[in-house]
């Protein structure tokens, strides 16, 4: 991910000669006008929302109300009461995008490196199929995971069929997995868990994460690595003296990236998160599509979500060029 | 423009061989082309309204003449929220909808989203009961349409019929095995309040309703599933994620139908029973088709019709509908557990982020 600014738009060299200048300069505007309407109005309108005050048993209406915000960080009933509820699912947005992108940016980097080692042919062939693998929607990942964690067509019937639950049961570690909220009496159960929801969602950006890294890996010399070899580094030396140093930067842009995308995650959370730890993205929906009609405090949820963004980008920025060219 | 359209088409209708083409059409039920009258008419998505397409409208059509279109609503709230956008925007997508009961008291609040019917124009409403017929300033804004149960369900290969909502809280027996609504308004507070507290009385403090939500604080050990769609509860039952709950009446006879591990039940204490009102959209020109459509809504034999056909309650009396005591049964039951609607608008926010809190612990 580019995480430095792009350099000012490229102004073609005749850009001060003849009669080219002005529907240039028309182009320029009819683009900012359509850029400005179509991404900044609706994100203005958001934060306008946010301020609107809400009408018990009713709907909203505009107005400058900051009671939304307070709300997020202190409840609804403050001074009567204290709530942390929306910081607790501001924090499980960012565990899971975390969690999730880091696995699947540590999962993806073996297996992009030694795809680039492959002959020509065999690296499109799995970048076809990888970028094609994009084509499937989140809703038809969750599906597909949903039955392959179920407990009578998915990975508990296996456990179940081939007697590890009674195996597991008669170790006495059955036990263990009830505590951990990863089985009911009758057998293991993976739904509702974090272990799902995180292990969808790294599923999810999985191949997002080979075709950000791949370009990285690609241009990387070979040469190099043949010399710390020659050098008498074992491979597990060069990988990690060698080959990650000079990719750093590409790894830490791809887990920045994943971040951000898996921030507003909402069908892998909704079907796989017990309600305790379901996130920001959920609340912000049932706030404005929900029975309570609340589109002033969905919005300002959704803002808080996307400072929070900003703030962490901008800090992994940080850390990423403060560890200096490696 | 639709206006201008039905009355070229009525002109032309006039003038040909269009009665034929109506009376030929009407029979069919559904295509627009050639229809003098028509009406759109929104319902709950699914079998719901593949059921309502297939054996209520047609036989309206019929009847009357008016050419039914459906459309699809995820749900009532959810649908309050397209139509305000819609009526904002000046074109709402259907004239007839379908809301709970405190929807249609929001929409009402909000005002300007639902415009009043004639209620001389309905003269089946003298079956009802006047409570069915919702009134506000402007008018009747709702007639009642059918009535549906949240029902207590379980598995019956698995578990042993309870008789009482307060077995559902016994760890020892469903540890992990229940699957709840996770939305605050689903009235399972109302079962709590009707088994365990004063019922309707108990929601009238927040202390009432902090002890009610204290006491579903303590079922969570036993929930595996907190569910939000219809879908999720159905697969967990069908795939043995659960063994019992709480869900709807007509899906579970009709999943129990199907030959799925379901059977819905009257504990001692009741089920919550709720209902569904027409309500017409405000910028609806199509008052007197969607009269017309509700009075044949209000016939006693078309509340019969959809009991049998939908699985929903009738809102008319056993007798009046001529339902058999087994056809009864399959689709209502007592006691009824009657959803105290006022606390749910007057304290939404307070109800709404209490249950929050229990839910996620916080």
């Amino acid at each position: 991910m580019s995480v430095e600014t792009a350099d000012p738009p490229m102004a073609p060299p005749d850009v001060d000669r003849g009669p080219g200048l002005s529907g240039y300069f028309m182009v320029r505007i009819a683009f900012c006008v359509a850029v400005a309407a179509l991404c900044l109005l609706p994100f203005l309108m958001v934060i306008a929302i946010s301020f609107g005050e809400k009408v018990e048993g009713a709907g909203w209406h505009f107005a400058f109300d900051l009671t939304n915000y307070r709300r997020f960080f202190v409840g609804a009933d403050w001074p009567n009461s204290t709530s942390t509820l929306y910081l607790q699912k501001l924090g499980w947005s960012i565990y899971y995008a975390v969690i999730a992108s880091v696995i699947a940016v540590v999962s993806a980097f073996p297996f992009t490196y030694f795809l680039t080692r492959l002959t020509r042919k065999a690296q499109t062939l799995w970048l076809v199929f990888l970028l094609s693998s994009l084509s499937l929607s989140e809703v038809f990942i969750v599906m597909g995971w949903d039955i392959l964690l179920s407990a009578r067509s998915g990975l508990p019937m296996v456990f179940q069929e081939t007697g590890l639950t009674q195996w597991l049961k008669d170790m006495g570690w059955f036990d263990t997995l009830r505590d951990w909220g990863l089985a009911s009496p009758r057998n293991v159960k993976f739904k509702t868990s974090v272990f799902a929801t995180v292990l969808t969602m790294s599923y999810l950006v999985w191949p997002y994460a080979v075709i950000l890294l791949y370009p990285a890996l690609s241009r990387l010399d070979p040469s190099l690595i043949e010399a710390a070899r020659t050098m008498g580094a074992r491979p597990w030396t060069v990988i990690r003296t060698v080959v990650i140093p000079s990719v750093k930067l590409a790894l830490i842009g791809t887990v920045l990236l994943l971040f951000v995308f898996l921030l507003g995650t909402y069908v892998a959370v909704t079907v796989f998160a017990a309600p305790a730890q379901q996130t920001l993205a959920v609340s912000i929906y049932e706030a404005v599509r929900g029975a309570t009609l609340n589109a002033p405090f969905g919005s300002a949820q959704a803002v808080v979500l996307l400072v929070t963004a900003v703030i962490l980008l901008v800090i992994g920025q940080k850390l990423s060029t403060a560890g200096g060219k490696g | 423009m639709a206006m201008k359209s039905t009355l070229s088409r009525r002109t032309l209708l006039k003038s040909g061989a269009g009665a034929a083409t109506l009376a030929a059409a009407g029979s069919l039920g559904a295509p627009l082309i050639a229809q003098e009258r028509s009406l759109k008419i929104g319902s709950y998505g699914g079998y719901f309204e593949n059921s309502l397409k297939e054996h209520v409208y047609p036989k309206f059509t019929e009847a009357t003449g008016i050419a039914v279109e459906s459309v699809t609503q995820p749900n009532s709230s959810d649908w309050l929220v397209t139509m305000q956008q819609a009526a904002n925007a000046g074109n709402v997508p259907a004239d007839l909808s379908l809301y709970s009961r405190d929807t249609m008291i929001k929409a009402s609040r909000i005002g300007d989203i639902l415009k009043p019917m004639d209620a001389a124009a309905i003269p089946n409403l003298k079956y009802f009961d006047d409570y069915y017929a919702f009134e506000d300033k402007a008018g009747t804004i709702g007639v009642g349409a059918m009535a549906w149960f949240s029902a207590m369900v379980i598995n019956p290969d698995e578990v042993k019929t309870p008789e009482s909502w307060a077995e559902f809280w016994d760890t020892s027996r469903f540890e992990a095995s229940l699957g709840i609504s996770k939305l605050f308004n689903s009235h399972f507070l109302d079962v709590i309040a009707a088994t365990f507290f004063e019922g309707q009385e108990t929601f009238k403090t927040k202390d009432g309703i902090m002890a009610l939500i204290e006491k579903a604080a303590e079922i969570k050990p036993n929930v595996a599933l907190w569910w939000s769609a219809e879908s999720q509860m159905e697969q967990g039952m069908k795939n043995l994620d659960i063994v019992g709950g709480m869900y709807y009446l007509d899906v579970a006879g009709l999943m129990a139908a199907d030959g799925f591990p379901i059977k819905p039940l009257f504990p001692k204490e009741g089920n919550p029973g709720d209902y569904g009102s027409w309500c017409l959209a405000g910028l609806s020109t199509k008052g007197g088709e969607a009269a017309e459509f509700v009075n044949f809504s209000c016939d006693p034999t078309t509340q019969k019709l959809m009991s049998l056909m939908i699985g929903t309650a009738p809102l008319v009396s056993q007798e009046a509908a001529g339902l058999t005591d087994a056809e009864f049964a399959a689709v209502s039951g007592t006691p009824v557990i009657h959803p105290a609607y006022e606390a749910y608008l007057d304290m939404e926010t307070f109800i709404q982020e209490s249950w929050d809190k229990m839910l996620a612990g916080a």
